[in-house]
């Protein structure tokens, strides 16, 4: 017991009323739900507990892989998850997954809820020794799902697995008043301190908040309206996040900009990211992986331990010491002695897999923000595919062991900004000396802030815009892939260059007295200031009062990045062939000094310097025809 | 950087930047600009397209990390390979606070600079603030006289942080 002690005073921030939890409970949780009300009023997600996701597994649609996949993660669960024991007691008390296929339940149905509490007081601290208890015993399990730790806990303590659960539903007026009092926001991250990082203070936020959750309650009837116009269950959208979705249509699209409720966020993603098809062509591969990589120590597995704990110390699934902050000695929580959190766990497992599994990428920096903000929305196995599919098929090589791709898609964003945004060009085109770079220089020494737009690309804007604007950039990005980080890319670029800051900084126009530094500091700042994604989002797509830049299309990046690609190919062999050629240092000298100028002879065009025209001419004759119409 | 530590910071992907003013004794302003790189080896690819402009290069172990001390060679030709021996080249051991948990001893340390030619090493440990405003002090006593031209040219310093454990991030 003491062990829930603590927690429930230090986690009050995000407290959830406790009624609540009961009103929605089944009879066969009790148990289950004395468990989590010990904890008083826990962290967020504690609703979560009471809205168990498990039964969307069954649904007919994707009924063996999710079956299949339950069925392993019950094993993997026992032996890996501390929270598992729960998680499978819950399926079994709504008698969802019981029925379909008993293997997976085990024989913990009764040991389950008893042991929830009883084995709370015997909890012991070594982790290893209680993985294995696991595999003896259900109680044990138990024990060890207590044990796991105190916010995680409680958060997963009926779906390790399925964190959809971690989100807070600010539609309910108490738990929105919570997440506005807390210092956290509803995905558990720190919100921005009165100390005002980047300028956005704890104020502006709450301000902003305020706002933008009337905007996502309305966002979130228009959806609610969309899945009953496709069929797709009215009371399924209301208790629990659909699992499926309506197919690719230019009105689910239009919705998709305008943001996926944030308790659907997870099913969704994985279900237009393709994440099904993927996972029923490798039923049971995760799990296989999971346990062949376990206590696999090598190069990649050093990497990650390192960055484990770099990854969201910010976010209160990540980071077990910041709940106990404000109630111990800052001291106690410097030591090296902290617990992990279950996040921390998961993403460990999943990015030791994803190394295994894609050994010419291994394990690269900012794979773990990928994978950490994926856990936040789906249990571990999807965040496993969702990795898998943006590495393959989204942004193809950019974490490849020489990060080719990094270089290939900043080509792309270098000439889309010449393209598309001259007058940015005209500043960042060039060397830290000043010098206007030529574009076989943009290809093989990109200009200097593609330092900056570089991490755009490999984090997908984790950490660079804040956290909800980065979100809504995420939906776009799993519905209509790579070119979304182009356009947003570009969309912030523009705003930099719209900003009364940037322009006094950079004196546009004045050329050489530039001072690249101070703009390339700009540039990295900037970003995290757009905590409003509707500023964002409408800037990129509309027409009339945006930028426009959804008519950059797939078909023109693609080819553009096999431009760059094949250029940067020609470039380098001709480079080595310039170093390996036998001639005078002179003459190499010579060579090396003309530069590759000229190299380039492919036509290159973007759709716009062909099409430009036409759109223009579509977009006057279409308001021509509404002003006749009127 | 801002004289604090901050025990919960994240990895750097790519690159970080900050820039500082230093006020020396004799009137002098110097300003500073440290750029952070990711730690992993494969982000070095990214690294010479800046690498070639800055005046110091200050390359840190962990002093707690053998393991780190022998990888500084292959940073130290990379500078080497972009800047030739224009650059200065300093550097720093982290983590001195961590005495007892010492795999790298001072003379090891003064022998490599020596081998390199770097201008000094300093041991510091950015947790307990030690050492840190006397090595920003040190580079910039090492820098040219730029009397002359002024402003213009600011030194870029380039701060490699090689083999970061974790908790070891640090704001100067």
């Amino acid at each position: 017991m003491s062990l829930y002690e603590a927690p429930a005073t230090t986690t009050g921030h995000l407290a959830l009323p406790t009624d609540k939890t009961h009103s929605r409970s089944g009879s066969s949780y009790s148990g289950n739900y004395s468990f989590i009300n010990m904890y008083d009023c826990p962290s967020p997600g504690s609703s979560h507990a009471v809205d168990p996701t498990v039964e969307s597994e069954l649904e007919e649609l994707h009924l063996t892989e999710e079956l299949n996949s339950a069925k392993r993660l019950g094993e993997v669960a026992e032996v890996d998850e501390g929270d598992e024991g729960d998680g499978q007691g819950q399926g079994q008390g709504q008698g969802q997954e019981a029925d379909e296929d008993s293997s997976v339940k085990e024989s913990d149905t009764s040991d389950s809820k008893d042991g929830t509490i009883v084995g709370s007081d015997t909890s012991g601290t070594n982790a290893g020794s209680q993985v294995s208890a696991t595999m003896v015993g259900s109680s044990s399990v138990l024990s060890l799902a207590r044990n796991s730790n105190i916010s995680v806990s409680t958060r997963t303590s009926s779906i390790p697995f399925d964190p959809t659960s971690s989100i807070l539903d600010i539609s309910d007026q108490a738990v929105h008043d919570q997440v506005l009092k807390s210092n956290f926001d509803r995905y558990g991250f720190k919100k921005p301190s009165s100390e005002g990082s980047n300028g956005v203070s704890g104020e502006r936020y709450n301000t902003w908040f305020k706002d933008y959750s009337r905007y996502l309650e309305r966002n979130k009837k228009k959806w609610q309206a969309l899945m009953k116009n496709n069929g797709l269950g009215e009371a399924e959208s209301r208790t629990k996040p659909p699992n499926r979705f309506p197919p690719k249509s230019d009105k689910v699209k239009k919705l998709i900009r305008k943001g996926i409720p944030a308790e659907w966020r997870g099913n969704a993603w994985f279900f237009y990211a393709g994440g099904h098809e993927k996972l029923n062509k490798h039923t049971g591969v995760y799990e296989q992986i999971v346990r062949d990589t376990e206590g696999v120590h090598n190069k990649d597995t050093e990497v990650i331990e390192r960055d484990l704990n770099r990854t969201f110390p910010d976010n209160i699934y990540f980071n077990k010491s910041l709940e106990t902050k404000h109630l111990k000695d800052s001291q106690l929580n410097s030591s090296a002695g902290k617990e992990e959190t279950q996040s921390i766990k998961s993403l460990r497992r999943v990015l030791v897999a994803f190394a295994h599994y894609q050994p010419h990428i291994g394990y690269c920096q900012s794979l773990n923000f990928l994978a950490g903000l994926l856990l936040l929305f789906m249990r571990e196995e999807r965040c496993f595919w969702m990795l898998v599919i943006l590495t393959e098929r989204i942004i193809p090589k950019v974490h490849s062991a020489n990060l080719e791709g990094v270089h290939i898609d900043q080509g792309v964003l270098m000439l889309c900004i010449k393209e598309y945004i001259p007058q940015l060009w005209g500043i960042l085109g060039k060397n830290f000396e000043g010098e206007t770079l030529s574009e076989d220089k943009i290809l093989t020494r990109l200009p200097p802030v593609t330092l900056v737009t570089s991490s755009w690309f490999m984090s997908v804007f984790v950490g660079n815009l804040p956290i909800e604007t980065t979100l809504r950039v995420w939906d776009i990005l799993w519905y209509e892939g790579s070119k979304s980080i182009f356009r947003i890319s570009l969309t912030i670029c523009k705003m930099c260059l719209e900003d009364t800051a940037f322009n006094s900084r950079g004196n546009v126009g004045s050329g050489a007295e530039i001072d690249q530094i101070e703009l390339f500091q700009f540039m990295q700042n900037y970003p995290k200031t757009i905590i409003d994604p509707n500023i964002l989002i409408d800037n990129c797509f509309k027409k009339i009062g945006g930028y426009g830049f959804g008519s950059l299309s797939q078909d023109e990046i693609n080819k553009c990045r096999e431009f760059v690609g094949k250029q940067r190919a020609r470039l380098t062999s001709k480079k080595q062939s310039v170093m390996k050629a036998e001639m005078s240092d002179e003459e190499r000298r010579a060579l090396q000094s003309s530069g590759f100028d000229g190299e380039i002879h492919d036509v290159y065009g973007f759709h716009r310097s062909i099409m430009s025209g036409v759109a223009w001419n579509k977009n006057i004759s279409n308001r021509m025809k509404k002003k006749w119409k009127k | 950087m801002y004289d604090t530590f901050d025990e919960q910071y994240a990895a750097t992907i790519g690159i970080d930047f900050l820039s500082k003013t230093m006020y020396l004794e004799d009137n002098k302003t110097i300003r500073l600009q440290l750029w952070d790189t990711a730690g992993q080896e494969r982000f070095r690819s990214l690294i010479p397209s800046y690498i070639r402009d800055s005046h110091v290069a200050v390359i840190c172990y962990d002093i707690t990390s053998k393991k780190s001390f022998d990888n500084l060679t292959n940073w130290i030709n990379d500078v080497k390979l972009e800047r030739g021996d224009e650059v200065i080249i300093v550097i720093v051991g982290n983590k001195s606070d961590l005495g007892n948990k010492r795999q790298v001893t001072q003379e090891e340390c003064d022998e490599l600079v020596k081998k390199v030619g770097a201008k000094f090493a300093l041991e510091t440990s950015t947790k307990a603030n030690h050492n840190v405003k006397l090595l920003f002090k040190k580079i910039a006593s090492c820098l040219p006289d730029f009397n002359e031209v002024e402003e213009r040219n600011e030194p870029e310093t380039i701060d490699v942080n090689i083999e970061q454990s974790e908790n070891t991030s640090s704001c100067c």
